[in-house]
């Protein structure tokens, strides 16, 4: 992967946001790959279920560390205001899910998929963010 | 807030760029600051004052 950008937090984000999303695809393909093979129980079933979720919760941390590094502060501001359009997004996704789920029973929407919901929302926000101080 | 930043930086013949360089932020932050879209922290408020050699006061006017 070719990384564009001078700035040295944005170059250390994407490579440990790299790190992560491997660690995630790994312990994702081993956790699969031992539940359907070895069909685990007890303790081991609950560390191998939750192993997955480690990496994604690092992609969090990862962000935090570029907030605590980026010196610039308005791109810390595009940051942090990009992470409130991503919580405040997935609330009123999950929100509004989870209304028609109790009244029109649509189909269940697992918070595995809460994740997704958080970063597609952050990310949508950067440009509309930026383009607002343009 | 309404600031003299552009007049400053044209008197230099400095393109945002040449500022954003100077202050060690991006292109974007000088534009944003510039057009009165974001106002900066103290600290910056204080390195754009000392990079011109003038007074806070003297480049950001806070009147409404």
């Amino acid at each position: 992967m070719v990384c564009r950008t001078n700035n040295p937090a944005v170059r250390r984000y994407l490579r440990r946001l790299l790190a992560t999303l491997l660690l995630y695809a790994v312990s994702l393909v081993l956790a699969i790959g031992i539940f359907v093979h070895y069909r685990p129980t007890g303790v081991l079933a609950y560390a191998l279920a939750v192993l997955p979720a480690i990496p994604l919760i690092g992609m969090l941390v990862v962000f935090g560390f570029y907030l605590a590094e980026e010196k610039d502060e308005f791109q810390r501001s595009i940051g942090v205001q990009s992470m409130l359009w991503g919580v405040g997004g997935l609330l009123a996704v999950t929100t509004v899910w989870g209304f028609l789920e109790s009244f029109v029973h649509i189909p269940h929407l697992n918070p595995i998929n809460d994740f997704a919901i958080f970063w597609v929302f952050m990310g949508i926000s950067i440009p509309v963010l930026l383009a607002r101080y343009k | 807030m309404k600031n003299r930043l552009r007049v400053l930086r044209a008197e230099r013949e400095w393109s945002q760029a040449d500022l954003a360089e100077r202050l060690e932020v991006s292109r974007q932050s000088v534009n944003a600051i510039e057009t009165g879209k974001y106002d900066p922290s103290l600290p910056l408020a204080f390195k754009l004052a000392r990079l011109f050699g003038t007074t806070i006061e003297a480049i950001f006017n806070d009147d409404n």
